[in-house]
């Protein structure tokens, strides 16, 4: 962007200079004229003297006087002559006779002047329009003459009629030196206008060269659809959330080469574009992402996204294409947003596009599904980057659900429980169902790890009458660099590590119980408990209570929930639960505690803790130990 | 240096046939409007009128004044070789042009002229002459026939 601006800057610079030194030669050229001008005025002046004066000499008869006084003829010969200089080549007076010819008066010539009477053929219709009209004319250079710029003529008026005229050739010499006198500044103006017309041109070539080639780099040989670059360029200079986009993925090309080989599959890939086109407006961009995979970025002022998405998907599927004497048609799969106006980054959308995109092949290909901008919202929170950006602006949060004992009715201890602030709205919290998956396994997880089991500690030490139990994925305890880092903690604030329980997650069924076990002993090591998170759902199952050395058992949400559908059996399986945790020396707690019948039927049921939104919603701590803080 | 030098020297050679190639042109026009069968023969003494005649199809010059068309005078000293032949031999006289003014008023047999006067090119014929001659002039040509000088 930047270089397209010093490039428009370098022709604006050009083409200002240009038009100066256009100005400069405009300027120097009046400036010729006005001298020229002023010398014509001047010579006006002196052929009104001269006028004057042969008036006087003839008195106002200039004709018959002269016809009669040869002498006088000589003497005003003279006169004129003196007139002659570098500026005048010629001074005569001429009349006309009866038969319209003209006729020499006078003549100032130096050498052999003309006599009088003899004739003279002026070679300009000038001569006849000052006996016509009675004033003085100026007779420009014509075809027929030699040396001369320009003749003025005078009229010598008698009683209001012409009988003569004073004619006063200019020389050619003279207008060149007139024209000479600016030479050295138009010559400069020349060059300068030479010199930056051949830069513009250069410059326009340059442009149009450049322009080629970004043609090229940017527009896709084969279909002529847009390239992926040119998206990347696209959105430098429009913003993403002014466009719908969709993405489109011609199901099983690669058959389509394999079977018909590579020129069918290229005619093929045409077609299919022209065909994409005909729904396109001058403003909508399609672009060729790779093998049969396109993008299209539609402003969102233009027609409503799931109507188009549905009718290109039905018009891409009944298009036929000939091959080998053979109709055959495509399958595409698509996934189409309205993109978000706070969605800053591309390779977002196209990510999003690409998992939607794959949930639509996973589930079959040929199909089509158009995202609304507040699916995407919550996409974004899955992206890497996101989550990144969001741990190093400290924009993670832990908030603490408590556990009642309800025996007592007092809480037993807090479960911390992670959030991420949302970048634009601080007052939203991401669950973490959004971003752990994202990051499992990675750097990000063992640094997101890290501050919450540090966040977890401080409450611990500010906190001292509280237990606090946090999640770990039973998988992420194989990782010796978690262990690490738990082990590190534990030994760090080993004097309230007595106060900590693990609550183990496992997304996949425990093979190795040996170790598990190992690496629940190293938990216990200075006092912290652990429980089985979930219990009674998933890979949650009662071998656990047999092989593993566990605390607390957490009755997963979803068998508290079927209290409200099937109640008698699921009091029943609640029961045998509790029962035998009790019996194993576990403490039991059920979890998702949403109303007070749940809750008093959990009671009922002897279970001694409970968790939920009804006892207690995730908060601050400070919340819940408004007055226990040491 | 050599270069400039033989540039200079081509454009002045340009020049001169430019010059030339013009007084041709308007001789010719003057010389076909007195409706003489072509090719027309002119005699002309000075070997810068014969450069400008010579090579062309339509006007042929001629060695011999008694087998011309047409004379051109061009200085005083053709004028009276000419008029002394024309004294001699009145018969085969052919016609004369002239390329002064002054040559009009010597010699009454000179039907015309072409000059520069102030700048100016004049070309004039005379009324009585030319119709001594029988001659008559295209209407475009009218316009410098004169009664008198």
């Amino acid at each position: 962007m930047k270089k397209n601006y010093v490039n428009q800057l370098v022709f604006i610079i050009v083409g200002l200079s240009l038009l100066f030194a256009l100005y400069l030669q405009y300027e120097i050229v009046k400036s010729t004229d006005k001298l020229k001008h002023d010398e014509i005025v001047k010579s006006e002046k002196y052929a009104k003297k001269i006028v004057d004066y042969l008036q006087l000499k003839t008195d106002n008869k200039i004709i018959s006087t002269l016809k009669n006084d040869p002498n006088l003829r000589s003497e005003l010969n003279d006169v004129l002559q003196t007139f002659l200089t570098e500026k005048f080549q010629y001074i005569f007076v001429l009349n006309k006779d009866s038969k319209g010819h003209y006729r020499f008066l006078l003549d100032g010539s130096k050498e052999e002047p003309v006599e009088f009477q003899t004739i003279f053929f002026p070679q300009s219709k000038t001569f006849d329009n000052v006996f016509l009209t009675h004033q003085m004319h100026i007779a420009q250079q014509e075809d027929g003459t030699q040396k001369i710029w320009l003749s003025l003529l005078y009229p010598i008026n008698e009683n209001g009629e012409t009988q003569a005229l004073l004619v006063m050739d200019i020389s050619e010499e003279y207008a060149d030196y007139l024209n000479n006198i600016n030479s050295p500044l138009q010559s400069v103006a020349m060059m300068m206008q030479i010199f930056l017309f051949i830069s513009m041109v250069v410059l326009i070539w340059m442009a149009y060269r450049y322009h080629r080639f970004r043609q090229t780099v940017l527009i896709d040989k084969l279909t002529g659809a847009h390239t992926k670059l040119f998206l990347e360029e696209f959105f430098n200079r429009k913003k993403l959330g002014s466009c719908n986009a969709i993405l489109i993925d011609i199901d099983e090309f690669k058959e389509v080469n394999a079977k018909f080989g590579y020129g069918v599959g290229d005619k093929v890939l045409k077609e299919f574009v022209e065909t994409i086109q005909t729904f396109l407006s001058l403003d909508d961009i399609l672009v060729r992402i790779g093998g049969g995979e396109f993008f299209i970025a539609i402003p969102k002022t233009e027609q409503e996204l799931d109507f188009f998405v549905q009718d290109l998907f039905i018009n891409l599927k009944i298009k036929r294409y000939l091959i080998d004497n053979e109709l055959v048609s495509l399958n595409v799969s698509m996934s189409a947003m309205v993109i978000p106006d706070e969605v800053l980054s591309l390779q977002n959308v196209l990510r999003v596009l690409d998992e939607k995109l794959l949930e639509v092949k996973n589930k079959g290909k040929n199909d089509y599904i158009v995202l609304k901008s507040e699916t995407f919202a919550s996409l974004q929170y899955g992206n890497m980057d996101y989550i990144k950006e969001a741990l190093e602006d400290q924009r993670l949060v832990c908030l603490y659900q408590p556990i009642y004992d309800i025996e007592n009715g007092k809480i037993a201890k807090y479960e911390a429980l992670v959030r991420l602030r949302d970048k634009i709205d601080s007052e939203k919290l991401i669950t973490p169902n959004y971003f752990l998956p994202a990051i499992r396994g990675t750097t990000q997880y063992i640094k997101m790890s890290k501050l919450v089991l540090e966040e977890v500690f401080s409450k611990l030490h500010v906190y001292t009458d509280i237990k606090i139990s946090m999640n770990l994925d039973l998988n992420d305890l194989y990782s010796s660099d978690m262990m690490k880092l738990i082990n590190k903690n534990l030994y760090k604030n080993r004097e309230v590590a007595n106060r900590i329980t693990f609550e183990i997650l496992e997304y996949d069924e425990i093979i190795d119980y040996e170790k598990a076990s190992i690496i629940f002993q190293q938990l216990r090591a200075y006092g912290s408990q652990i429980a089985i998170d979930d219990f009674g759902s998933g890979y949650s199952n009662f071998t656990y209570l047999i092989r593993l050395n566990i605390d607390i058992v957490k009755i997963d949400g979803s068998l508290i929930r079927e209290l409200a559908i099937s109640s008698d059996r699921t009091k029943i399986v609640i029961q045998g639960i509790n029962d035998m945790a009790v019996q194993l020396g576990m403490k039991v707690i059920a979890e998702f505690i949403y109303d007070e019948t749940v809750y008093h039927t959990v009671e009922s049921l002897k279970i001694r803790y409970a968790q939920g939104n009804y006892l207690g919603e995730p908060k601050p701590i400070e919340a819940y130990e408004k007055f226990n803080k040491v | 240096m050599r270069k400039l030098f033989l540039s200079l020297l081509l454009i002045s050679v340009q020049l001169h046939a430019l010059e030339k190639e013009s007084t041709f042109k308007i001789y010719s026009s003057i010389f076909n409007a007195l409706g003489l069968k072509k090719p027309i023969t002119v005699y002309v003494k000075g070997r810068e009128y014969k450069e400008v005649f010579k090579g062309s199809g339509d006007i042929k010059i001629s060695d011999s004044f008694e087998h011309s068309d047409i004379v051109l005078v061009t200085s005083v000293k053709t004028l009276d070789w000419i008029k002394k032949k024309i004294d001699q031999n009145f018969e085969y006289s052919p016609l004369i042009f002239a390329t002064d003014y002054h040559f009009l008023k010597k010699e009454d047999r000179i039907i015309g002229a072409f000059y520069w006067r102030k700048g100016r090119s004049q070309l004039l014929f005379l009324k009585k002459r030319l119709e001594f001659y029988h001659i008559q002039l295209p209407r475009e040509y009218q316009q410098f026939i004169v009664d008198e000088l």
